[in-house]
């Protein structure tokens, strides 16, 4: 059986709102294999956001434990979880989530600065990632003089650029044209097949089922049957 | 860890925001200069008064009748010949000379003028040479004043500029009157630095006799010399205690007071003290406000940029990085605006200067000391890092999870 690089154990996540109680995940347990492309899949307030959140170290379980390449994650610092995030998570996010006031290469480069790579190799890794996802020419460019189709590449190029284990792609696609979403859905799928990348996408759309290997489906924070296993 | 490329990150940020920056950078820098302003001109005034303290020399005793107004020109209180001659009784005391002024009208062709005219105690060397201490500054041009000159005049030096006084310049063995007696010019002293000192006229004691048709002279101040420094207090002790016996008063109901030079200088300076104090405490205060004021633009920076602190964390970035970017930012706000406050202070302190010195205020001079532009450049940036402190501090503790929901 192939190692899980994510294994959520009975999590649970209890927000409070004011005097009240939400409950947004209800002991969520979930393996993801490396090199799988997975899919969650949920109505709106299923908890798959709040599942994600929990995945990519953005935020702590009230209950339950997150295993991450066998590590438990879910006690840690907020530091030392900002490490693990830039070292072996890469975020990509429905809308882009760039710096707007930095370009396209000062964007790629910011998560290797983070990591301490000397300023050369951040550079030439950044050139060579923009070429990857075609936008050689756009080195120099701000987020605002690039369509959404290219924001979403280059957001795709800065989560490459530490060379993470686990890709998190939330609504990928949601702020993109249908033809430009298959665009970014195809890159991810290479991303995955040609370079073993552990994929986990949240998306609401059902079409994009087909491009992951495995989809699981959450309803009030819990999997559903539905999931395949 | 500060970084080469977290401050061109926290440059670029403050660039983005030009207009908010450059006006924090105004409220901060007005504060700076008003500080540095007061500052170079205050320690140029405490440079004024130590030369005079040593021009005048600390073993002279100042004697001052109590009145309203300028002294000598309330005439309830009088310092008079007596006064002199029972200081000069006075055990360690060496000698005592006197200096009495009063107005007078000066015609210099067709034009009048009403200055003050000062009397000198020519009669003795020893007594001049006394009363030139208090002067501070020494002759120009010509000679001072002797024995039986009694028709002859010492001026001032704004007499030799071209509307100073008079509208043509006055020189040696030039003819005026002063209060209809004539007079001939035959020394000019150095400028003192303050218009009214440098309009003076200066006569002998018998001229001025004349000229105020009073051989009694209401004298304006004694100044009497000690042979023993170290026993000043004590003299002023025995001096004060004469004059009172003298006098026929009762201790604590003096109608004078004595000072030693040091303690008069002393007297100026907390003077110079509490006034310079006083503007710079509300220089300060105007500063604090301006600190506020950048932490607000911090808080409001932040507020905005909710959203990227969320991705700056997303992509790795520890909280450490995220509050030196932004303390790092408004350290760069209180630096520039030191610098520009110090750029502002020097020039408007130079403008200043030259202004008051062309009025005549030479004496107000401002002193530039390195250790001034050091001290508000360290100000003005401590100022900027502290007020940034509590917004980056709050922007490094958020919650990337809540930073990036914020829209």
């Amino acid at each position: 059986m192939t190692h899980p690089v994510i294994n959520l154990e009975k999590v649970w996540k209890i927000y409070k709102v004011g005097t009240k109680e939400v409950t947004a995940l209800q002991g969520l347990s979930l393996k993801i294999e490396k090199g799988k492309f997975v899919s969650i899949q949920g109505p709106s307030g299923s908890g798959k956001s709040t599942a994600m959140n929990m995945v990519g170290c953005l935020d702590k379980p009230s209950k339950g434990r997150i295993l991450l390449d066998g590590k438990d994650i879910s006690q840690m610092s907020e530091s030392r979880l900002a490490q693990i995030r830039g070292k072996k998570i890469g975020f990509i996010f429905q809308s882009f989530n760039l710096i707007p006031t930095l370009t396209a290469m000062e964007n790629i480069t910011l998560p290797m600065m983070f990591q301490g790579i000397p300023q050369d190799e951040r550079i030439k890794r950044a050139k060579m990632l923009l070429e990857k996802v075609d936008l050689g020419d756009r080195l120099g460019h701000k987020p605002t003089e690039l369509s959404g189709g290219q924001q979403q590449r280059v957001a795709i190029a800065r989560a490459l650029v530490n060379d993470p284990e686990v890709i998190l792609a939330d609504e990928p696609t949601g702020n993109l044209d249908s033809k430009t979403g298959v665009n970014v859905m195809e890159f991810l799928k290479k991303l995955h097949t040609e370079d073993n990348k552990t994929i986990v996408m949240v998306t609401h759309d059902p079409s994009l089922s087909r491009f992951a290997d495995r989809v699981v489906y959450i309803l009030d924070g819990k999997l559903t049957d539905k999931s395949k296993t | 860890m500060i970084s080469k490329e977290n401050f061109s990150y926290a440059t670029k940020n403050l660039m983005n925001r030009k207009l908010r920056s450059a006006l924090t950078i105004i409220s901060i820098f007005v504060g700076i200069s008003t500080i540095f302003i007061f500052v170079s001109f205050g320690l140029g005034l405490f440079t004024y008064i130590n030369d005079i303290s040593s021009d005048i020399g600390t073993d002279k005793l100042i004697v001052q009748a109590r009145g309203i107004g300028a002294p000598g020109s309330d005439d309830t209180f009088r310092l008079e010949e007596s006064d002199i001659e029972t200081l000069e009784k006075t055990r360690g005391v060496e000698n005592a000379a006197a200096m009495a002024f009063t107005g007078a009208e000066v015609e210099k062709g067709d034009q009048t003028k009403y200055v003050y005219v000062v009397s000198l105690p020519v009669e003795d060397k020893d007594d001049l040479d006394l009363s030139m201490s208090l002067m501070t500054v020494d002759l120009m041009e010509g000679r001072n004043l002797d024995k039986g000159d009694d028709s002859r005049v010492v001026l001032g030096y704004r007499y030799t500029l071209e509307n100073g006084v008079f509208r043509k310049p006055s020189g040696l063995g030039d003819k005026f009157t002063i209060n209809d007696q004539d007079f001939t010019i035959v020394g000019i002293f150095e400028e003192i630095g303050n218009p009214s000192d440098d309009s003076n006229i200066y006569i002998t004691e018998d001229a001025y006799k004349e000229l105020t048709e009073d051989d009694n002279i209401n004298y304006a101040m004694i100044l009497a010399q000690v042979d023993d420094v170290s026993r000043i207090e004590e003299i002023r002790e025995r001096a004060k205690k004469n004059m009172r016996k003298d006098r026929g008063l009762e201790e604590g109901k003096e109608d004078f007071f004595i000072q030693s030079a040091a303690q008069l200088i002393e007297s100026f300076a907390i003077v110079l003290n509490i006034v310079v104090g006083f503007i710079i405490l509300i220089a300060v205060i105007s500063v604090v406000v301006s600190a506020i004021n950048t932490a607000n633009t911090m808080f409001t920076s932040i507020l905005e940029r909710t959203k990227e602190i969320g991705i700056l964390k997303a992509i790795g970035a520890q909280n450490m990085e995220i509050l030196t970017v932004f303390l790092l930012e408004s350290s760069i706000l209180g630096f520039l605006a030191g610098i520009i406050g110090i750029i502002v202070g020097v020039s408007l302190s130079y403008m200043g200067g030259v202004i008051l010195d062309n009025l005549g205020w030479g004496f107000l001079k401002p002193s530039f000391p390195l250790v001034l532009f050091i001290g508000c450049l360290v100000f003005a940036t401590l100022v900027g890092t502290i007020s940034g402190m509590i917004p980056a501090f709050n922007a490094s503790r958020q919650k990337p999870v809540d930073s990036l929901r914020y829209e």
